[in-house]
This record gives C-alpha cells, structure tokens and sequence, in this order.
C-alpha cells in the first residue's frame, strides 16, 4: 500500500516549504481567508455549536453501525441499477477500476476532484495504460499539469502563483497566455469541456452516500462534478467505506456543516445527488454507474476507542485553515495526499507501514484549534497525543525523539505540571523545537523541486522559524473543555502507561 | 473487443463483489467488536435540531429571502406577476445577449410560454427523448438554457432541479447563461423542507439526478481570485413567477 515514499529528510523538506515565500504567504492568505468565511457564515447561522453536535451525533451513529448502513446503502444501490464492487486495499480499488476501463474499452477519463482517487494513486494506473485521465476542477487541473500533488483539500493548487499558472497553462494552448485569472479560467473552461464530452469514463469521489436510498452526494463549486456526472456514458464513484449517512433527513445536517466549515458558503454552487445510472428514457446521465467501496486501511480504526471518530471525518479542510502549524508550512509538508491535522493523524492510521509516516504526528502544536475548527467535533489533538505514544511504544521513534517524548510524557503524566504547561499555550512546541524539527515527510518532493525556481537553502535554521512560529502559537488560547478532556485523558493514559510499562 | 468479452468482464465483477460482499460487511462487525447487524439500529440523532425543524418563513418573507440570497451569489433575481411579462424580459435578454442558440426543457409552463415564437430568429432546441448525442450537442453550443425548478430553498438561495426524460441535467449545466423559472409557491423555507417533498413524491426510488444549484460557477483556486464560469454558467437568472 502506498507506494510513496517518504523519501527525503524532513529537515530538508521543511526548509523547502518555509523557503518558499510565495507559497507561505498563499498559505497564510488563504488559510485567513476560508477561515473569516468560516466565522460569519458560522455567526450568520447561529447555533454552530449545536449543529456541530447533531453532526457528531448522526457520524458517530453510523460509524458505530457502519455494516448495517453499507449494506443498506449496496442493496439500494443495486435496487437503482447500479454496480457496487468492494476494495479492501488500493490496489483492489485501481484493479477493479481498471477492469471496468478494459470491459468498456475505455480511452480517456475525466475525474473531478476526489481525495480518495488520490489515496488509491489511480492517474499512475490509468497513464501506465495509456489512458488519458484529465482532472477536471481547476486547481487540480493546474497541479495536474505540473506534476504535482495537492497541497490543500479545498485549495489544492494554493502555492501557484499566476505568473507559474500562466507558464503550464500557456504549454497547453501552444501561445503564451496572459497572467489574467479571467483568461487562464476561460482558457481551461474550453479547453476541458471538449474532455467532457468526449471522455468515455467519468470519475467521481463522493461527499456522503445515502444508505436509504442507495444515493451519492457530491458538493462542487466550478460544475465539474456534475459534469462528470452527467457526460460520460460510463461513471466510476470511489467513496471511502465511511462516507455513508443513514438519511436525506441527515443530509441536511452535513449539507448545513460542510460548505459552512469548508468555504463559508450557505451552500456550494452545486449539490448533486445520483441515484442509480440514468433511467431509460433520460437524454443524458451515465448508462452505467459503478461504485467501488474502499477499505484501505479504515476498517482499523474501527473499534479502537483512539482512533474511531476518525472516520466521522467529512473532509472539510476547516482544521488546515485553523492549524498553525499547517499555516505555516503548507500541505506538502505532509506528505501524503492529506494534510494538516486531520492529515497528521490519517496518513500514519491509513498507511500500513507505520514507522515510516508516524511522525508526521508530531507536525502539530495540540493547541486544540483543529478541534475548534472542527465541525463534526473530531477531537484530532487527543488523536495525535495517542499517535505520539504508540509511536514511542512500538519503538518507530528514534532513540532522540523517544528522549522528547518521554520529556512530554513525563511532563504529561503530571496532572499539575501539565496544565500549567498548557496554559503556557507550549507544550507541544517545546517538544517539537527541542528536536529542532518538526517531523513530517515529503512524498512527492522530486516533482515539487523540479518545478521550484532557484530553491535556495534557507537562510535561518528552522529552529529560528519555529521560534517565530511559537511566538504566533502562544496566542492562541486553548478552549477550556478541551484542555480539560486533554487533562483527563492524559492522566488516564499517563497512569496506564506507567503501569503498563512496568 | 467483442461485446460479449466486455459482458463477461462486468459479470465477473459482479460475481467478485458478491462473493466478497458479506466478508467485507463482517470485517466491519469484527472489528466493531459485536455480530453482524441485520435490523435497522435506532438513530438517537437523526435529521436537523429541533429548532430548525420549527423554523420558518411566511410567503413573502421566503421570496424576498430567496431573492435577496440569490442577487448576493451575483444571479439576477426577478419576481413576475403574469407569464407575458416574463416571456417579454427572456426576449429582450436574450437579444441583448445575442443570443443566437437556446435549449430549454419540454416542460407545461415552457410549453405555454412559446419562447421560440417571440425569438424567431433564434435556434430554440427542445430536450424531450431523441438522441443522446444530438442533445448534448445542443446543449453544448447553447447561449441559454431554460428550465422550471421543481424547488426553490430561501435559506441559501438555492434552486433544486429534477431530472427526466424531459427535463436534461445538461440544460442546466453546459449553456453560458442560465434561467431558472420559478413559481413562487414552490419557494421553500429549507432544504429540509425540499428533500421531505422529493421523498414523499419520488417514494423509495428517487430520481436519477437531483440537483441543488446556488448561484453561477464559481472557483478560487487561482490566487484566491474569484473566477466566474468556469465550468457551469455563469451568469444564472432566477425568474419568479407569480401565477
Ligand atoms: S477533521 Fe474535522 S475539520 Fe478536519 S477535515 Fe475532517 S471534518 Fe474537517
């Protein structure tokens, strides 16, 4: 599984993110941006809190009776006329993808913009084959030119700049275009729509399923999910095995949650739900709908008291936006195809070898601010707390970093000492700063220097950014039910594991 | 490849899928740590707070909402009293426009408005069952495209449109400019109000395409600029009929 690599010292990749000025202040920018959104469409709504509990509510239900929903969901979706195929791993996924390719004699294929199809590294398969696959949303057309990987869920192409657009996007037409966003937009809006209609295979990911009645519901912005949905006689939905809702009822909570949380928006553009293949007499809509249903690695999460609300995850971004750490450094820091605090704790809980992406659960500060931001209240600081010490406790942490952890731990384990280092507001960078690093990895870092300009090496050592960057941490100040569920949890955890390792 | 290889093909991965499908759903039990669940589990949340379900607008209030909510995403939004003026605002639109190509739906209000008659010179294609290809064509080339939501929600000014053999997903989708025709009984307060009808309406099997649309297309994803357009119309009326 995941045959990325994380291929080049953290230091090294974190220096490269810092490096990059543009990137940092796109970042920032953004980040700022999705996040005021966030706060008046919250304020406009009213009752955020409550929402955010009923959306809680209904994911934590269904989680907690994920096969009974699933198999609903499949018998509705059969019922519809439509194909359900299951995938335990990524490659189960890519190879019942690509025997639909090979039944349908399939030649090219537009996807809109689905996180899962990343995770599965579907493009590589289909290119091997040599198929055309053209990603449709904007950002993740420009990334897909330049040979990159997304660095924000919502914002995927956040760290090009107009003038880089311009270049990739001015290859493509053969004459140089214009640093104008109206024309570089009017420029792919044509130049996709003839993939469109000719492509043989629409790949979607999909937002919610619906168990009762066997529907996915995809959320865009630009039209290129519905485009997808709509033009290419045969379509393919990869949805991970959680993304399921018991309800439409329920589909208004997550409907009120997820644009709010991602952009601001009342609503995005579009809300699409499909239900089965076209029916017979309609002029358009897929002939065939195929779902493929993906394990890959979520079913361990199931069961673990730790790590099960993970999968109550809907993808917002709202934890990136919100996450100091994130905003400083951008996603590729990450590296895998999620980012930021949810990515922090997904990357290693998804990826079979664990020592290798575990650290990336240090790439965070536990300010609590992702469970702040955090519309279905996933408690991700806790998480990357657990992730911490089971990295310590498997021994995938190097002799160095246990000696910081067991600093943390020790001053974790002691009630007092530990609230008043909370309320320092620097627990978690002390311990990261001391190391000097954050621990994070760079997948596709070859791809992404290849297309850099000039990376110099950073001038000031990362220690001296960090510094900076505790500065702007500390200001942040906890919530106090979370320092308080942090409080007990760590002295629970603490006291077990003393005893446990003695 | 012959067609029977192709057919063999997807029933193999039928038979895969079937013969993996109850393993899938007990590795989930498992791992939940409790047998496999057959009957439907009791959801102690299910749907939107109380304070929601009870919130609602009167008439006047939701249309002028709806209109309000949908001028602010940069739709023009228009209420008319009577089906003479609104055919009479298409018309100058689309001459203003220049429009040369429309498509819209086979639908009972389209079908009294006549639009092609005020527009002789325009080429009004009608979606109603014929070729696939013809219409996608069609709809692809359009300037405009017509359709009668089936709803409308104040709340995020949305409008919601259903799919059928006469009322194509693309008529909403590909043309540059979108009408979207209204009537104004069909403005509901929430989306929670437009899924219960839909359910009530459609039973358990739901229409093959629902779509919720808010505004003209939109992205951001270069340098944070605003981009109109850019795969959907962008420029998306909403047009209120009255009677
Ligand atoms: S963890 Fe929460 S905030 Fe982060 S992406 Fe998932 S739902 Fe959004």
């Amino acid at each position: 599984m995941g045959n990325l690599e994380p291929n080049s010292p953290l230091k090294e990749r974190i220096s490269l993110a810092l490096n990059n000025e543009f990137l940092r202040n796109a970042v920032k920018f953004t980040t700022e941006r999705l996040r005021k959104g966030k706060q008046t469409a919250t304020d406009e709504l009213g009752n955020w809190e409550e929402w955010r509990s009923y959306g809680q509510a209904i994911r934590m239900h269904t989680i907690a009776h994920l096969d009974y929903y699933l198999s609903q969901f499949v018998n509705n979706v059969r019922a519809a006329g439509g194909f359900v195929h299951f995938a335990s791993t990524a490659r189960e996924a890519v190879e019942i993808a690509m025997k639909i390719m090979e039944a349908k004699q399939a030649k090219s294929v537009v996807k809109s913009k689905s996180m899962v199809s990343e995770e599965v590294h579907i493009n590589q398969a289909l290119e091997e084959k040599g198929i055309e696959v053209v990603e449709t949303d904007l950002g993740e057309y420009i990334i897909q030119l330049a040979g990159e990987t997304p660095s924000h869920i919502i914002i995927p192409a956040i760290h090009k700049n107009k003038k880089q657009i311009a270049e990739l996007l001015s290859q493509v037409a053969g004459e140089p275009l214009p640093a104008d966003t109206a024309i570089l937009a009017g420029f792919v809006r044509s130049k996709l729509r003839e993939k469109f209609l000719s492509a043989d295979i629409g790949i979607t990911g999909c937002n919610f399923a619906i168990a009762e009645s066997g529907s996915i519901v995809l959320f865009s912005n630009e039209g290129n999910a519905r485009m997808v949905s709509t033009l290419p006689k045969t379509q393919i939905t990869m949805m991970g095995m959680e993304r399921i809702i018991p309800t439409w009822e329920d589909l208004e909570v997550m409907a009120t949650l997820l644009p709010r949380a991602a952009t601001g928006q009342k609503l995005t553009v579009y809300m699409s739900a499909i239900t089965g293949p076209k029916r017979s007499e309609d002029g358009d809509g897929p002939e065939e709908l195929h779902i493929i249903i993906i394990d890959n690695g979520r079913s361990n999460q199931l069961g673990d008291p730790e790590f099960q609300e993970v999968l109550n995850c809907i993808r917002c971004g709202a934890c990136l936006n919100a996450c100091p750490v994130y905003r400083h450094v951008g996603g590729h820091a990450y590296g895998w195809v999620y980012s930021g605090p949810i990515g922090a704790v997904l990357t290693p809980v998804l990826q079979a070898e664990k020592e290798k992406w575990g650290e990336v659960a240090n790439a965070s500060s536990l300010c609590g601010a992702c469970y702040e931001a955090c519309p279905v209240k996933i408690p991700l600081h806790d998480m990357l707390v657990y992730l911490r010490r089971r990295n310590v406790e498997q021994g995938t942490t190097k002799k160095r970093e246990q000696w910081g952890m067991k600093v943390f731990q020790k001053v974790a384990s002691s009630h007092k000492r530990y609230r008043l280092a909370i309320k320092a507001g620097r627990i978690g960078q002390k311990f990261v700063a001391r190391k000097g690093e954050i621990k994070a990895k760079i997948g596709p870092l070859k791809k992404w220097t290849a297309h850099r300009t000039a990376p110099a090496l950073a001038p000031r050592s990362f220690r001296e950014m960090w510094q900076d960057l505790q500065q702007q941490q500390t200001q942040i100040e906890l919530d106090p039910t979370i320092q308080k569920r942090m409080e007990e949890m760590l002295k629970k955890r603490g006291d077990q594991h003393e005893s446990e390792q003695k | 490849m012959n067609p029977n290889r192709s057919e063999e093909i997807l029933k193999e991965l039928e038979r895969k899928a079937k013969e993996k499908e109850e393993t899938f759903f007990q590795h989930i039990a498992n791992r939940l740590g409790r047998p496999r669940l057959h009957t439907p589990p009791i959801q102690p949340v299910r749907g939107v707070p109380s304070f929601w379900r009870q919130y609602h607008l009167d008439f006047e209030e939701r249309i002028s909402l709806f209109m309000a909510n949908w001028e602010n995403l940069g739709g023009v939004a228009k209420r008319f009293g009577c089906k003479e003026d609104l055919v009479t605002f298409i018309r100058n639109e689309a001459e203003t426009m220049q429009a040369k190509k429309l498509i819209r739906w086979q639908h009972p209000v389209l079908e009294q408005l006549e639009i092609e008659k005020t527009l002789p010179k325009a080429d009004v294609t009608i979606w109603k069952e014929s070729n696939r290809e013809q219409l996608l064509q069609k709809a692809a080339e359009a300037d405009i495209g017509i359709v009668v939501a089936d709803y409308a929600i104040a709340h995020t000014g949305t409008v919601v449109v259903l799919s059928g053999a006469t009322k194509g997903r693309s008529v909403s989708l590909l043309p540059t400019a979108l009408m979207a025709i209204i009537r104004t009984e069909d403005v509901k307060t929430k989306m929670g109000e437009v899924l219960a009808v839909i359910q009530k309406r459609n039973g358990p099997s739901m229409p093959a395409g629902i779509h919720f649309i808010t505004g003209p297309s939109r992205s951001s994803d270069i340098e944070n600029d605003l981009t109109i357009g850019v795969h959907g119309p962008g420029i998306v009326y909403a047009l209120l009929l009255d009677e």
